[in-house]
Protein backbone atom coordinates (compact mmCIF):
# COMPACT_ATOMS: atom_id res chain seq x y z
CA UNK A 1 0.00 0.00 0.00
CA UNK A 2 1.53 3.31 -1.01
CA UNK A 3 1.14 6.16 1.83
CA UNK A 4 -1.43 8.48 1.96
CA UNK A 5 1.00 10.86 2.99
CA UNK A 6 3.19 10.87 -0.06
CA UNK A 7 0.09 11.44 -2.05
CA UNK A 8 0.02 14.55 -0.31
CA UNK A 9 3.71 15.41 -0.88
CA UNK A 10 2.70 14.85 -4.53
CA UNK A 11 0.02 17.57 -4.38
CA UNK A 12 2.32 20.12 -2.94
CA UNK A 13 4.95 19.29 -5.54
CA UNK A 14 2.35 19.80 -8.50
CA UNK A 15 1.17 22.89 -7.01
CA UNK A 16 4.57 24.54 -6.95
CA UNK A 17 5.22 23.37 -10.69
CA UNK A 18 1.91 24.88 -11.69
CA UNK A 19 2.96 28.22 -9.32
CA UNK A 20 6.82 28.02 -11.24
CA UNK A 21 5.07 27.86 -14.78
CA UNK A 22 2.96 31.14 -13.69
CA UNK A 23 6.23 32.72 -12.86
CA UNK A 24 7.60 31.87 -15.98
CA UNK A 25 4.52 33.11 -18.04
CA UNK A 26 4.75 36.88 -15.66
CA UNK A 27 8.25 37.12 -16.57
CA UNK A 28 7.87 36.43 -20.24
CA UNK A 29 4.93 39.17 -20.48
CA UNK A 30 6.30 41.38 -18.63
CA UNK A 31 9.46 41.67 -20.63
CA UNK A 32 7.24 42.11 -23.73
CA UNK A 33 5.55 44.20 -22.63
CA UNK A 34 8.49 46.17 -21.75
CA UNK A 35 9.68 46.10 -25.52
CA UNK A 36 6.65 46.53 -26.99
CA UNK A 37 5.28 49.30 -24.65
CA UNK A 38 2.48 47.49 -24.12
CA UNK A 39 0.30 48.68 -21.38
CA UNK A 40 -2.41 45.90 -21.74
CA UNK A 41 0.19 42.99 -21.27
CA UNK A 42 1.49 45.14 -18.11
CA UNK A 43 -1.62 44.88 -16.75
CA UNK A 44 -1.89 41.13 -17.51
CA UNK A 45 1.01 40.74 -15.43
CA UNK A 46 -0.20 42.28 -12.50
CA UNK A 47 -3.29 39.83 -12.64
CA UNK A 48 -0.90 36.79 -12.88
CA UNK A 49 0.70 38.33 -9.94
CA UNK A 50 -2.54 37.95 -8.09
CA UNK A 51 -2.61 34.02 -8.69
CA UNK A 52 0.96 33.63 -8.03
CA UNK A 53 -0.16 35.17 -4.51
CA UNK A 54 -2.80 32.69 -3.98
CA UNK A 55 -0.81 30.24 -4.74
CA UNK A 56 2.03 31.04 -2.14
CA UNK A 57 -0.65 31.42 0.69
CA UNK A 58 -2.34 28.18 -0.67
CA UNK A 59 1.41 25.86 -0.90
CA UNK A 60 2.40 27.46 2.57
CA UNK A 61 -0.93 26.09 4.38
CA UNK A 62 -0.45 22.91 3.15
CA UNK A 63 2.92 22.89 4.00
CA UNK A 64 1.73 23.90 7.64
CA UNK A 65 -0.20 21.28 7.56
CA UNK A 66 1.47 18.65 6.77
CA UNK A 67 4.31 19.18 8.94
CA UNK A 68 1.15 19.59 12.32
CA UNK A 69 -0.52 16.51 11.06
CA UNK A 70 2.42 14.13 9.82
CA UNK A 71 5.42 15.15 11.94
CA UNK A 72 7.73 14.73 9.08
CA UNK A 73 11.30 13.63 9.48
CA UNK A 74 14.29 13.20 6.79
CA UNK A 75 13.89 13.50 2.91
CA UNK A 76 10.46 14.36 3.94
CA UNK A 77 11.10 17.16 6.03
CA UNK A 78 13.89 18.52 4.17
CA UNK A 79 11.45 18.71 1.01
CA UNK A 80 8.55 20.19 3.05
CA UNK A 81 11.20 23.01 3.94
CA UNK A 82 12.74 23.63 1.03
CA UNK A 83 9.18 24.19 -0.50
CA UNK A 84 8.39 26.72 2.00
CA UNK A 85 11.47 28.36 0.89
CA UNK A 86 10.99 27.77 -2.91
CA UNK A 87 7.75 29.10 -2.60
CA UNK A 88 8.79 32.56 -0.92
CA UNK A 89 11.16 32.72 -3.92
CA UNK A 90 9.21 32.41 -6.52
CA UNK A 91 6.47 34.49 -5.13
CA UNK A 92 9.01 37.34 -4.98
CA UNK A 93 10.06 36.88 -8.49
CA UNK A 94 6.50 37.44 -9.41
CA UNK A 95 7.31 40.86 -7.70
CA UNK A 96 10.12 41.48 -10.01
CA UNK A 97 8.14 40.69 -12.90
CA UNK A 98 5.73 43.37 -11.81
CA UNK A 99 8.70 46.10 -11.18
CA UNK A 100 9.56 45.46 -14.62
CA UNK A 101 6.15 46.48 -15.93
CA UNK A 102 6.12 49.38 -13.58
CA UNK A 103 8.67 50.86 -16.43
CA UNK A 104 6.22 50.43 -19.44
CA UNK A 105 4.04 53.42 -18.57
CA UNK A 106 7.13 55.59 -18.35
CA UNK A 107 8.80 54.91 -20.97
CA UNK A 108 5.60 55.24 -23.41
CA UNK A 109 6.38 58.86 -23.11
CA UNK A 110 9.80 58.67 -23.65
CA UNK A 111 11.97 58.11 -26.80
CA UNK A 112 13.11 54.96 -28.19
CA UNK A 113 16.92 54.80 -27.28
CA UNK A 114 19.03 52.21 -29.38
CA UNK A 115 18.21 48.71 -28.60
CA UNK A 116 20.55 47.54 -25.42
CA UNK A 117 21.04 44.09 -26.51
CA UNK A 118 22.62 42.83 -23.81
CA UNK A 119 19.33 42.97 -21.14
CA UNK A 120 17.70 40.56 -23.62
CA UNK A 121 20.82 38.63 -23.40
CA UNK A 122 20.47 38.63 -19.72
CA UNK A 123 16.33 37.51 -20.15
CA UNK A 124 17.20 34.64 -22.19
CA UNK A 125 19.74 33.33 -19.62
CA UNK A 126 17.55 34.48 -16.92
CA UNK A 127 14.25 32.25 -18.28
CA UNK A 128 17.10 29.28 -19.23
CA UNK A 129 18.00 29.11 -15.39
CA UNK A 130 14.48 29.34 -14.33
CA UNK A 131 13.28 26.19 -16.15
CA UNK A 132 16.24 24.54 -15.56
CA UNK A 133 15.89 25.16 -11.72
CA UNK A 134 12.26 23.52 -11.93
CA UNK A 135 13.64 20.59 -14.08
CA UNK A 136 15.70 20.17 -11.08
CA UNK A 137 13.22 20.59 -8.70
CA UNK A 138 11.30 18.41 -10.47
CA UNK A 139 13.53 15.56 -10.80
CA UNK A 140 14.99 15.86 -7.58
CA UNK A 141 18.43 16.58 -10.22
CA UNK A 142 21.06 18.21 -7.46
CA UNK A 143 23.63 17.83 -10.24
CA UNK A 144 21.70 19.82 -12.48
CA UNK A 145 21.03 22.30 -9.64
CA UNK A 146 24.30 23.05 -9.07
CA UNK A 147 25.01 23.47 -12.60
CA UNK A 148 22.14 26.31 -12.49
CA UNK A 149 24.04 27.87 -9.21
CA UNK A 150 27.23 28.60 -11.25
CA UNK A 151 25.31 30.27 -14.13
CA UNK A 152 24.00 33.13 -11.36
CA UNK A 153 28.13 34.43 -12.24
CA UNK A 154 27.32 34.58 -16.02
CA UNK A 155 24.12 37.05 -14.95
CA UNK A 156 26.20 38.85 -12.62
CA UNK A 157 28.50 39.88 -15.39
CA UNK A 158 25.93 40.89 -18.23
CA UNK A 159 24.09 42.76 -15.28
CA UNK A 160 27.29 44.70 -15.13
CA UNK A 161 28.09 45.05 -18.49
CA UNK A 162 24.38 46.28 -19.21
CA UNK A 163 25.17 48.76 -16.12
CA UNK A 164 28.61 50.16 -17.93
CA UNK A 165 27.22 50.53 -21.35
CA UNK A 166 23.59 52.60 -20.41
CA UNK A 167 26.38 54.59 -17.88
CA UNK A 168 28.34 55.72 -20.50
CA UNK A 169 25.03 56.40 -22.87
CA UNK A 170 23.56 58.85 -20.31
CA UNK A 171 27.10 60.63 -20.33
CA UNK A 172 26.64 60.82 -23.96
CA UNK A 173 23.12 61.86 -24.21
CA UNK A 174 21.95 63.24 -21.03
CA UNK A 175 18.45 63.69 -22.80
CA UNK A 176 17.60 60.32 -22.78
CA UNK A 177 18.52 59.55 -19.35
CA UNK A 178 14.36 58.98 -19.13
CA UNK A 179 14.76 56.37 -21.06
CA UNK A 180 18.04 54.46 -19.84
CA UNK A 181 16.94 54.72 -16.06
CA UNK A 182 14.19 52.17 -16.13
CA UNK A 183 16.35 49.56 -18.30
CA UNK A 184 18.86 50.22 -15.17
CA UNK A 185 15.95 48.33 -13.32
CA UNK A 186 15.15 46.19 -15.30
CA UNK A 187 18.79 45.13 -15.79
CA UNK A 188 18.21 45.09 -11.55
CA UNK A 189 15.31 43.11 -11.75
CA UNK A 190 16.83 40.29 -13.75
CA UNK A 191 19.39 39.80 -11.90
CA UNK A 192 17.29 39.85 -8.68
CA UNK A 193 15.57 36.62 -10.56
CA UNK A 194 18.39 35.02 -11.49
CA UNK A 195 19.83 35.05 -7.87
CA UNK A 196 16.33 33.56 -6.53
CA UNK A 197 16.78 30.87 -8.95
CA UNK A 198 19.69 30.41 -7.34
CA UNK A 199 17.96 29.96 -3.77
CA UNK A 200 15.75 27.39 -5.48
CA UNK A 201 18.70 25.34 -6.57
CA UNK A 202 20.14 25.31 -3.33
CA UNK A 203 17.01 24.06 -1.70
CA UNK A 204 16.89 21.22 -4.39
CA UNK A 205 20.19 19.98 -3.23
CA UNK A 206 19.28 20.61 0.16
CA UNK A 207 16.36 18.59 -0.15
CA UNK A 208 18.10 15.64 -2.53
CA UNK A 209 21.35 15.62 -0.58
CA UNK A 210 21.03 17.60 3.24
CA UNK A 211 23.80 19.46 1.35
CA UNK A 212 23.81 23.18 2.65
CA UNK A 213 25.54 25.23 0.18
CA UNK A 214 24.55 28.32 0.58
CA UNK A 215 27.08 31.29 1.88
CA UNK A 216 29.76 28.80 1.19
CA UNK A 217 28.40 26.77 4.19
CA UNK A 218 30.34 23.52 3.18
CA UNK A 219 33.74 25.53 2.62
CA UNK A 220 33.30 27.36 6.15
CA UNK A 221 32.95 23.73 7.76
CA UNK B 1 -24.25 13.84 9.46
CA UNK B 2 -24.71 9.65 10.15
CA UNK B 3 -24.41 10.47 13.69
CA UNK B 4 -25.66 13.33 15.82
CA UNK B 5 -25.55 13.75 19.61
CA UNK B 6 -27.67 16.36 21.51
CA UNK B 7 -27.30 17.40 25.35
CA UNK B 8 -26.01 13.23 25.74
CA UNK B 9 -25.21 12.15 29.70
CA UNK B 10 -23.74 9.48 30.93
CA UNK B 11 -23.26 8.60 34.30
CA UNK B 12 -22.13 4.96 35.96
CA UNK B 13 -24.07 5.31 39.17
CA UNK B 14 -23.23 8.46 40.21
CA UNK B 15 -19.91 9.36 38.61
CA UNK B 16 -20.71 11.78 35.58
CA UNK B 17 -18.82 10.65 32.82
CA UNK B 18 -20.20 12.46 29.49
CA UNK B 19 -21.40 16.28 29.99
CA UNK B 20 -23.72 17.12 27.94
CA UNK B 21 -22.25 16.13 24.67
CA UNK B 22 -23.29 17.63 21.47
CA UNK B 23 -21.42 16.41 18.32
CA UNK B 24 -22.10 16.07 14.76
CA UNK B 25 -20.08 13.29 13.08
CA UNK B 26 -20.26 13.35 9.19
CA UNK B 27 -20.50 10.23 6.32
CA UNK B 28 -17.07 8.64 4.76
CA UNK B 29 -14.96 10.69 7.28
CA UNK B 30 -12.31 9.70 9.80
CA UNK B 31 -13.30 11.76 13.05
CA UNK B 32 -10.79 11.03 15.96
CA UNK B 33 -11.54 11.39 19.28
CA UNK B 34 -8.16 12.55 21.45
CA UNK B 35 -8.08 13.10 25.12
CA UNK B 36 -6.35 11.89 28.56
CA UNK B 37 -6.93 9.07 30.13
CA UNK B 38 -10.11 8.68 31.95
CA UNK B 39 -11.84 11.41 29.96
CA UNK B 40 -14.64 9.65 28.50
CA UNK B 41 -13.62 9.08 25.03
CA UNK B 42 -13.93 5.10 24.83
CA UNK B 43 -17.35 5.75 26.64
CA UNK B 44 -18.18 7.69 24.28
CA UNK B 45 -17.56 5.63 21.23
CA UNK B 46 -19.30 2.83 23.29
CA UNK B 47 -22.45 4.94 23.26
CA UNK B 48 -23.08 4.53 19.32
CA UNK B 49 -23.27 0.93 19.30
CA UNK B 50 -24.93 0.82 23.32
CA UNK B 51 -22.32 -0.99 24.34
CA UNK B 52 -22.60 0.50 27.63
CA UNK B 53 -25.93 -1.33 28.17
CA UNK B 54 -23.38 -4.07 29.58
CA UNK B 55 -22.73 -2.02 32.48
CA UNK B 56 -24.61 -2.23 35.41
CA UNK B 57 -25.64 1.31 36.60
CA UNK B 58 -25.15 3.11 33.72
CA UNK B 59 -27.86 5.84 32.85
CA UNK B 60 -27.23 8.24 29.98
CA UNK B 61 -29.80 11.57 28.84
CA UNK B 62 -30.12 13.15 26.08
CA UNK B 63 -30.65 12.02 22.04
CA UNK B 64 -28.79 9.93 20.21
CA UNK B 65 -29.32 9.86 16.39
CA UNK B 66 -27.47 7.64 14.00
CA UNK B 67 -29.21 8.12 10.84
CA UNK B 68 -31.49 10.27 12.01
CA UNK B 69 -33.56 7.46 14.26
CA UNK B 70 -32.89 7.61 18.14
CA UNK B 71 -30.57 4.45 18.90
CA UNK B 72 -32.11 4.49 23.00
CA UNK B 73 -36.05 4.45 21.48
CA UNK B 74 -37.57 1.34 22.66
CA UNK B 75 -38.38 0.85 18.72
CA UNK B 76 -34.45 0.31 18.03
CA UNK B 77 -33.40 -3.01 17.60
CA UNK B 78 -30.36 -3.34 19.14
CA UNK B 79 -28.94 -6.39 16.65
CA UNK B 80 -29.39 -4.21 13.73
CA UNK B 81 -27.54 -1.40 15.30
CA UNK B 82 -24.72 -3.61 16.06
CA UNK B 83 -24.55 -4.88 12.47
CA UNK B 84 -24.95 -1.40 11.27
CA UNK B 85 -22.08 0.07 13.82
CA UNK B 86 -19.54 -2.16 14.24
CA UNK B 87 -16.30 -2.30 16.55
CA UNK B 88 -12.74 -2.97 16.31
CA UNK B 89 -10.94 -3.30 19.91
CA UNK B 90 -7.69 -2.37 21.47
CA UNK B 91 -6.61 -6.27 20.94
CA UNK B 92 -6.89 -7.88 18.09
CA UNK B 93 -9.85 -10.80 18.92
CA UNK B 94 -10.11 -13.05 16.82
CA UNK B 95 -12.23 -16.25 17.39
CA UNK B 96 -9.72 -19.70 17.96
CA UNK B 97 -11.39 -20.61 14.74
CA UNK B 98 -10.27 -20.74 11.18
CA UNK B 99 -9.73 -17.67 9.29
CA UNK B 100 -12.77 -18.33 7.04
CA UNK B 101 -15.01 -19.32 9.96
CA UNK B 102 -13.77 -15.84 11.83
CA UNK B 103 -14.91 -13.99 8.55
CA UNK B 104 -18.16 -16.34 7.90
CA UNK B 105 -19.44 -16.22 11.61
CA UNK B 106 -21.70 -12.65 11.04
CA UNK B 107 -22.71 -13.70 8.05
CA UNK B 108 -23.81 -17.19 9.60
CA UNK B 109 -25.71 -15.63 12.50
CA UNK B 110 -27.48 -13.50 10.17
CA UNK B 111 -28.80 -16.81 8.27
CA UNK B 112 -25.90 -17.03 5.45
CA UNK B 113 -25.69 -20.57 5.03
CA UNK B 114 -25.02 -21.29 1.45
CA UNK B 115 -21.13 -22.02 0.37
CA UNK B 116 -20.51 -20.12 -2.09
CA UNK B 117 -22.22 -16.74 -1.33
CA UNK B 118 -20.35 -17.53 2.06
CA UNK B 119 -17.01 -18.24 0.38
CA UNK B 120 -17.72 -14.28 -1.78
CA UNK B 121 -17.96 -12.55 1.50
CA UNK B 122 -14.70 -14.04 2.53
CA UNK B 123 -13.10 -12.90 -0.16
CA UNK B 124 -14.45 -9.71 -0.69
CA UNK B 125 -14.24 -8.78 3.00
CA UNK B 126 -10.47 -10.21 3.10
CA UNK B 127 -9.47 -8.39 0.19
CA UNK B 128 -10.86 -4.81 1.17
CA UNK B 129 -8.55 -5.27 3.97
CA UNK B 130 -5.43 -6.70 1.53
CA UNK B 131 -5.73 -10.11 3.21
CA UNK B 132 -6.76 -12.35 1.18
CA UNK B 133 -3.71 -12.34 -1.86
CA UNK B 134 -2.09 -13.33 1.59
CA UNK B 135 -4.31 -15.35 3.42
CA UNK B 136 -6.08 -17.60 0.33
CA UNK B 137 -3.78 -20.53 0.65
CA UNK B 138 -4.38 -20.67 4.34
CA UNK B 139 -8.15 -20.19 4.82
CA UNK B 140 -8.45 -23.15 6.93
CA UNK B 141 -5.93 -22.52 9.47
CA UNK B 142 -5.87 -20.84 12.78
CA UNK B 143 -6.75 -17.26 12.88
CA UNK B 144 -4.45 -17.06 15.73
CA UNK B 145 -1.72 -18.06 14.01
CA UNK B 146 -1.64 -15.15 12.40
CA UNK B 147 0.39 -11.66 13.57
CA UNK B 148 -0.95 -8.80 15.50
CA UNK B 149 -1.38 -6.95 12.72
CA UNK B 150 -2.76 -9.57 10.45
CA UNK B 151 -4.97 -10.65 13.45
CA UNK B 152 -6.42 -6.84 13.74
CA UNK B 153 -6.76 -6.77 9.55
CA UNK B 154 -8.98 -10.11 10.36
CA UNK B 155 -11.00 -8.22 12.87
CA UNK B 156 -11.80 -5.61 10.45
CA UNK B 157 -12.33 -7.80 7.53
CA UNK B 158 -14.70 -9.82 10.35
CA UNK B 159 -16.64 -6.24 10.39
CA UNK B 160 -16.80 -5.84 6.90
CA UNK B 161 -18.49 -9.09 6.38
CA UNK B 162 -21.89 -8.02 7.97
CA UNK B 163 -21.60 -4.77 5.59
CA UNK B 164 -21.83 -1.89 8.45
CA UNK B 165 -22.16 1.86 7.66
CA UNK B 166 -19.77 2.99 10.87
CA UNK B 167 -16.94 1.62 11.93
CA UNK B 168 -15.84 2.35 15.48
CA UNK B 169 -12.27 1.67 16.44
CA UNK B 170 -11.18 2.10 19.93
CA UNK B 171 -7.41 2.63 20.17
CA UNK B 172 -6.84 -0.11 17.43
CA UNK B 173 -2.99 0.03 16.74
CA UNK B 174 -2.11 0.49 20.69
CA UNK B 175 -0.90 -3.19 20.79
CA UNK B 176 0.94 -2.96 17.20
CA UNK B 177 4.35 -2.20 16.23
CA UNK B 178 4.99 1.28 14.22
CA UNK B 179 4.75 -0.53 10.90
CA UNK B 180 1.90 -2.40 11.58
CA UNK B 181 0.20 0.79 12.93
CA UNK B 182 0.98 2.37 9.28
CA UNK B 183 -0.44 -0.70 7.54
CA UNK B 184 -3.88 -0.33 9.82
CA UNK B 185 -3.34 3.25 9.27
CA UNK B 186 -3.11 2.92 5.00
CA UNK B 187 -6.28 0.73 5.58
CA UNK B 188 -8.40 3.27 7.12
CA UNK B 189 -7.69 5.78 4.74
CA UNK B 190 -8.48 3.30 1.72
CA UNK B 191 -11.83 1.91 4.27
CA UNK B 192 -13.40 5.68 4.75
CA UNK B 193 -14.40 5.70 1.19
CA UNK B 194 -16.87 3.52 2.06
CA UNK B 195 -17.73 3.50 5.96
CA UNK B 196 -17.78 6.06 8.33
CA UNK B 197 -14.70 5.54 11.02
CA UNK B 198 -14.70 6.86 14.60
CA UNK B 199 -11.42 6.40 16.38
CA UNK B 200 -10.55 6.30 20.24
CA UNK B 201 -6.69 6.91 20.72
CA UNK B 202 -4.26 8.16 22.64
CA UNK B 203 -1.88 8.71 19.99
CA UNK B 204 -2.73 12.02 18.95
CA UNK B 205 0.07 12.01 16.15
CA UNK B 206 -2.16 9.11 14.61
CA UNK B 207 -5.01 11.16 15.35
CA UNK B 208 -3.22 14.00 13.41
CA UNK B 209 -2.27 11.82 10.95
CA UNK B 210 -5.52 9.98 9.71
CA UNK B 211 -8.48 12.07 11.09
CA UNK B 212 -10.42 14.03 9.06
CA UNK B 213 -12.12 15.50 11.96
CA UNK B 214 -10.74 15.83 15.90
CA UNK B 215 -12.63 16.06 18.99
CA UNK B 216 -10.39 17.11 22.33
CA UNK B 217 -12.41 15.46 25.65
CA UNK B 218 -11.61 16.15 28.57
CA UNK B 219 -13.20 15.01 32.42
CA UNK B 220 -16.43 13.96 30.37
CA UNK B 221 -16.51 17.47 28.27
CA UNK B 222 -16.32 17.68 24.34
CA UNK B 223 -14.03 20.43 24.97
CA UNK B 224 -13.37 21.14 21.21
CA UNK B 225 -14.46 19.84 18.01
CA UNK B 226 -13.09 20.90 14.39
CA UNK B 227 -11.19 19.92 11.64
CA UNK B 228 -8.16 17.96 12.21
CA UNK B 229 -5.99 20.54 9.97
CA UNK B 230 -7.55 23.41 12.84
CA UNK B 231 -7.29 21.50 16.04
CA UNK B 232 -3.72 20.74 14.84
CA UNK B 233 -2.63 24.26 13.62
CA UNK B 234 -4.80 26.35 15.77
CA UNK B 235 -7.03 25.17 18.32
CA UNK B 236 -9.50 27.78 19.61
CA UNK B 237 -9.52 26.25 23.17
CA UNK B 238 -5.97 26.84 25.58
CA UNK B 239 -6.88 23.42 27.48
CA UNK B 240 -6.47 21.78 23.50
CA UNK B 241 -3.22 23.55 22.60
CA UNK B 242 -1.83 22.70 26.19
CA UNK B 243 -3.03 18.73 25.42
CA UNK B 244 -1.68 18.20 21.95
CA UNK B 245 1.73 20.36 22.72
CA UNK B 246 2.51 17.79 25.73
CA UNK B 247 1.88 20.31 28.23
CA UNK B 248 -0.31 17.66 30.28
CA UNK B 249 -2.03 14.54 29.69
Amino acid sequence: MDRHFDEELQKVKKNLLEMASLVDESITKALEALKNRDLKMASEVKEIDHRIDRFEIAIEDQCIELIARHQPVGTDLRFLIGVIKMNNDLERMGDHAVNITGSVAFLIEQPRIKPVSNIWSMVVEVKKMLNDSVKSFMNNDAEMAQQVCERDNVVDEMRDETMRILLTYMLEQPDKIGSAIPLLLVAKNLERIADLTTNICEDVIYIAQARVIKHHAEEQK
Amino acid sequence: MIVKTAHLNLYYGSFHALKDIDLSIKENLITGIIGPSGCGKSTLLRVFNRMNDLIQGVRITGAVLIDREDIHSPICDLILLRKKVGMVFQRPNAFPLSIFDNIAYGPRIWGITDKKTLRGIVERSLAAVDLFSVLKDRLKKSALSLSAEERQRLCIARLLAVEPEILLMDEPCSALDPIATGKIEELMLVLKQKYTIIIVTHNMQQAARIADEVGFMLLGELIEFDSAKKIFTNPSDKRTFDYISGRFG
